[in-house]
């Protein structure tokens, strides 16, 4: 009897290819990677010293009302040390903690001081602890030391320490930035580089002279005041 | 905006791997199913780039507050887009970086079945290139929302994502036609 011959299904290859697959898919993912690198190398950004301060685009509040405000829209990239641009304090706080409240008058101190060269910018947070509970009304009256009950869970925002801040108090009560700026607690404050560079960060004391508070690294960093 | 070279070498590159997908639906057994997988592999290697592209932007934007590589102004630039800390990466990667990886994937899965059609692992391998690329979809979905809705002056239409957005799609009616082939005996 004839053997009926089966029609040949065409084989794979004996060797599994997928090993080579990966490795050219490394190779081209690699050579765009590197091509990428050469073209725009990569930024560090970060709250360090020495990084680009981590950008953010918010509601702020300067007085009257809220409006739109982005971080890096003060930043001057052409900027170069020793050359005209402003520094830029970013300060975070909660309205309800008694180490920012007490802060505030530090922080009327500094600004009139320093508020030719130095931008401020106050961030609000509220920290998960229970009665931190804030709100925009608790910020602006913060601010503003205008009489609102809650500030520093209990007081009267009018009773703050130190004048009504001129500057602008962002909205970040949902801690949408706090995470980028790895916050450690409130208050904490970084001083930028007009091009945005963090150039101060009270988390690196290693970095700095024994003891240097804000207002040392404004007078040695920034100078002339 | 004016086209550029790169876009115009990214829209020829979409091109391209669109008329190979075109011929091989013409085309029967292994001839068109070779040619389906050279259209796929074109697609995620316009998104490869396009993505890089992308992450390239993203880092000249962060350095300089601007880009020579894309415009910043108007309905159809990258500035708004990929320039918008808000929006601009996933849970704190660059979503070209994102686009790199992802492509990445789907170029090694076609590219696995290019070099051997008629491996054990063929047909697993269809699926899992419909599946990767569907799981991607969700991702262009929600980025075309974020252009047109929520960046800042909204709305923009990035032309480089647009590219890598187009490159998955294509890709995704690549894997669905070979897995159709496979299933169907058609495939060789």
């Amino acid at each position: 009897m004839a053997r009926r011959r089966r029609a040949a299904a065409p084989k794979g290859r004996d060797d599994d290819i997928r090993l080579m697959a990966a490795l050219v898919t490394f190779g081209v993912t690699s050579m765009i990677l590197m091509a990428v690198m050469l073209l725009a190398p990569v930024v560090k950004v970060g709250p360090s010293e020495g990084e680009l301060a981590p950008d953010f685009s918010v509601q702020a509040y300067s007085g009257g009302e809220w409006g739109d405000f982005r971080l890096s829209n003060l930043f001057n990239k052409s900027w170069a040390p020793g050359g005209d641009g402003n520094w830029i304090v970013v300060q975070y706080i909660d309205t309800d903690c008694p180490y920012c409240w007490n802060e505030g008058e530090l922080m009327s101190q500094l600004h009139s001081q320093w508020n030719q060269k130095v931008t401020f910018v106050t961030v609000v947070v509220e920290l998960g602890i229970q009665g931190h509970d804030s709100s925009r009304g608790e910020v602006e009256a913060f601010r503003d030391k205008t009489p609102y009950e809650g500030c520093k869970t209990n007081s009267n925002c009018a009773d703050r320490p130190g004048n009504p801040h001129s500057w602008v108090y962002i909205d970040d009560l949902n801690s949408r930035t706090s995470g980028d700026w790895e916050l450690p607690g409130t208050p904490f404050a970084a001083l930028l580089q007009p091009d945005g560079i963090v150039a101060w960060n009270p988390q690196q004391p290693g970095n700095h002279p024994d003891g240097e508070e804000m207002e040392g690294a404004l007078q040695r960093l920034v100078g002339g005041s | 905006m004016a086209l550029d070279i790169p876009l115009m070498v990214f829209i020829a590159g979409l091109a391209i791997a669109s008329a190979l997908a075109l011929q091989a639906r013409s085309k029967d057994g292994e001839d068109g199913t070779r040619t389906m997988i050279d259209s796929g592999l074109v697609f995620s290697v316009v998104g490869l780039m396009s993505s890089g592209w992308t992450y390239a932007i993203h880092n000249s934007l962060l350095d300089s507050g601007e880009s020579s590589m894309c415009a910043s102004e108007g309905l159809v630039q990258c500035g708004s887009v990929i320039g918008d800390p808000e929006w601009n990466n996933l849970f704190g990667i660059p979503w070209g970086i994102t686009g790199l990886l992802s492509f990445s994937l789907l170029f090694f899965l076609f590219l696995s079945l290019r070099m051997d059609m008629h491996a054990k692992w063929a047909e697993s391998f269809t699926t899992y290139s419909l599946l990767a690329g569907l799981a991607g979809l969700p991702f262009v979905v929600f980025l075309i929302f974020v252009e047109l809705t929520q960046v800042e002056g909204a709305p923009h239409i990035c032309p480089f994502c647009t590219v890598a957005h187009l490159s998955l799609i294509g890709f995704l009616a690549a894997a669905h036609a070979l897995r159709g082939r496979k299933q169907s005996g058609m495939w060789a």
